[in-house]
Parts: structure tokens; C-alpha cells; sequence
């Protein structure tokens, strides 16, 4: 009983920490990124687990996230709004040669994280970038401007 | 014969940009989570400094100390511990404690139990069982002479515990163990 709520209460917890930490995994993420990743799973399976080492209690944990994790994706299909409290929005970073400064500095993204990904879309210069997007899943997409405007 | 999807039209569910890119930005959402997150970077901030003085156990705001009224003894332990963290209780005796070149200590059944008593240091002489616990007996010379208990709390909650020394006053306190 105190293991599946130690596991479903770890799980809305680290959802909640990993979404106020920042949205920057995936492709953007980055080794400084992936030690707080890493870290964090580490700590937080040392108290979930705690000296409950059997295969019955680690079934259970297992099951208790699938299904905590089930009901967060069917809550996040029904309620756009429990969707944006989870997923947050797209937010533009840099529109019309104009950056979104605000937005840059609340997601704490700086201009190179957004040129590394123009790159990746065949873009060599900031200028060539007619709209950046900071994704829901933490990647940055960019539009090429186009010749004239 | 294959059996027919269920399917439904495409709708303009997602904002627009400039009438022109679906982005699904929603900049008024956005800004009242920032005004979360600014709040939840403080309660961290609060929850941290509250557990490096001790609220939560292992800091100076958890260490306490209650003597016996007689002199008897001295007890230094942890108010507020932390489930299944191991902690030391301390039993330090006054000259008044020490008969017969023996100290005779009682402790109660819920600072064995429910605060997890794991090791008693020294080992004692002799336990007897009786009145709600157990009464330990201890060759003792001198003062200054103490006895720490090696606890381990089984689980969270609010519990009392008796100690003391036995025809003497017995020191009552409380240890709030928290998850």
C-alpha cells in the first residue's frame, strides 16, 4: 500500500519538478541537462523504493506509474486546459527578425540554442530565421525567411 | 472486406500566427505560469532553508535536550527524526543516578517500538521486561556516564516516550517522525 503511493506520489512530483525545472530535454538537451535528468531519477528511486527490494513491490511500482502516467495522457486528451497545465504551449522566441525577449529569458533559452537548431534546418545565420519556435516537446523548430521579405 | 476507419474532419483547432503558421501559442496562459513558477522557485527556496534549520529533521531546530527534574539524567535526542533514518539518543547521568556501582535506566515500549530503538550502547548488564517496557541495568562508576540508543523510526507520526531513571523522576517528551 505505502510502496504504490510512494510511486504515485513520485510520479506526480517529479512530473510537476521536471515541468517548473524547464522544457529543455530532447534535442536541446545538453550534458548539464542530462546530470539533473539522471540525478533526479536516482534520488527519487532511493526514497520510492526505499528497502522494498522484492519483484512483487517493484511490479507494483511499475504498474502504479504506467497507470498514473495512462491517466495523466487521457486527462491531457480530454482537458486542453489540464493539457496546457501539463505540456505548456509552443512559444514563439523570435518573429519578424525580433526576438521574444521575455520569453527567452523566463525559458532561459539563449540565442545560440536557437542558431544550433536553425542549422540543423540549413539556416547559417540568425537572419535567415523568419520564425523560432520553442516546442511543447522542448525543441526549437525554425522557418526559413523567405528571399524578399 | 476491410473494416472502415472511424474518422473525422479536420478543424482550425490550433491558434494561428499572423493568420498563417498553427503555432497554439497562448501568451496569457504562459505568463500566469510564470507566475507559478516564480512562486514555486520561492517554495523551494523556503522548503530548503526550513530543511537545512532543521524542520524537517537533522538540523539545529531538531536537536533538544530535557533533563529530569532530580538531577538524575540528562536526555539529548532528536524532536523531530525522519522515518527510517537512524539517529542517536543520548543518557547522560547525574551523580544521583549511580547505586550500588550500577545505573538501572527504564524506557518505555514506544521509543522501542515505534521509534525504533535498534541498539542500546553500551550493551547492557541485564534487561528486565515489565511496566509498559524495559528497564536496562549498567555497571557504572562515576560520573560523567552516559548510554545512547541507535534509533531508526518505523514510521511517520507523533509519538511520546518515557526514559528514566528507575526511583527517579522519568523525563516524558515528544518526536514528531516525518515520511
Amino acid at each position: 500500500m505505502a510502496a504504490v503511493l510512494r510511486a504515485f506520489f513520485g510520479y506526480l512530483f517529479l512530473v510537476m519538478i521536471v515541468r517548473i525545472v524547464g522544457r529543455r530535454p530532447g534535442k536541446q538537451m545538453t550534458p548539464f541537462e542530462f546530470v539533473l535528468i539522471f540525478f533526479i531519477g536516482g534520488l527519487a528511486l532511493t526514497a520510492i523504493v526505499g528497502d522494498e527490494v522484492s519483484f512483487t513491490n517493484a511490479l507494483c511500482q511499475i504498474i502504479t506509474m504506467g497507470l498514473a502516467h495512462y491517466g495523466i495522457a487521457w486527462a491531457r486528451s480530454k482537458s486542453q486546459r489540464f493539457g496546457r497545465l501539463v505540456d505548456g504551449t509552443p512559444l514563439i522566441l523570435l518573429e519578424n527578425q525580433e526576438w521574444r525577449a521575455n520569453t527567452l529569458q523566463h525559458m532561459r533559452i539563449q540565442d545560440d540554442d536557437v542558431i544550433a537548431s536553425a542549422r540543423e534546418s540549413g539556416i547559417k545565420a540568425l537572419e535567415g530565421i523568419d520564425r523560432a519556435v520553442l516546442e511543447r516537446n522542448g525543441e526549437i523548430s525554425t522557418s526559413p525567411r523567405q528571399s524578399g521579405s | 472486406m476491410a473494416t472502415k476507419p472511424f474518422t473525422r474532419p479536420v478543424e482550425n483547432s490550433v491558434a494561428k500566427v499572423n493568420d498563417e503558421v498553427a503555432v497554439g501559442e497562448d501568451l496569457e496562459f504562459q505568463r500566469k505560469w510564470w507566475r507559478f513558477e516564480n512562486a514555486a522557485w520561492i517554495a523551494f527556496t523556503l522548503i530548503i532553508v526550513l530543511d537545512l534549520s532543521g524542520l524537517f529533521g537533522r538540523g539545529p531546530l531538531a536537536k533538544a535536550q530535557r533533563h529530569a527534574a532530580d538531577g538524575t539524567m540528562d536526555v539529548k535526542y532528536e524532536r523531530i527524526e525522519r522515518t527510517a533514518s537512524p539517529s542517536i539518543m543520548t543518557i547522560q547521568f547525574g551523580p544521583s543516578a549511580i547505586k550500588d556501582g550500577k545505573v538501572q535506566l527504564y524506557i518505555g515500549n514506544s521509543l522501542i517500538k515505534l521509534l525504533g530503538t535498534q541498539r542500546v550502547i553500551p550493551a547492557p548488564q541485564e534487561t528486565v521486561v515489565g511496566e509498559g517496557g524495559l528497564t536496562y541495568s549498567f555497571p557504572a562508576s562515576k560520573p560523567p556516564a552516559s548510554v545512547d540508543l541507535a534509533l531508526q523510526p518505523l514510521g511517520p507520526g507523533i509519538f511520546d516516550f518515557t526514559i528514566g531513571v528507575v526511583g527517579a523522576q522519568r523525563v516524558h517528551a515528544k518526536v514528531v517522525v516525518v515520511p
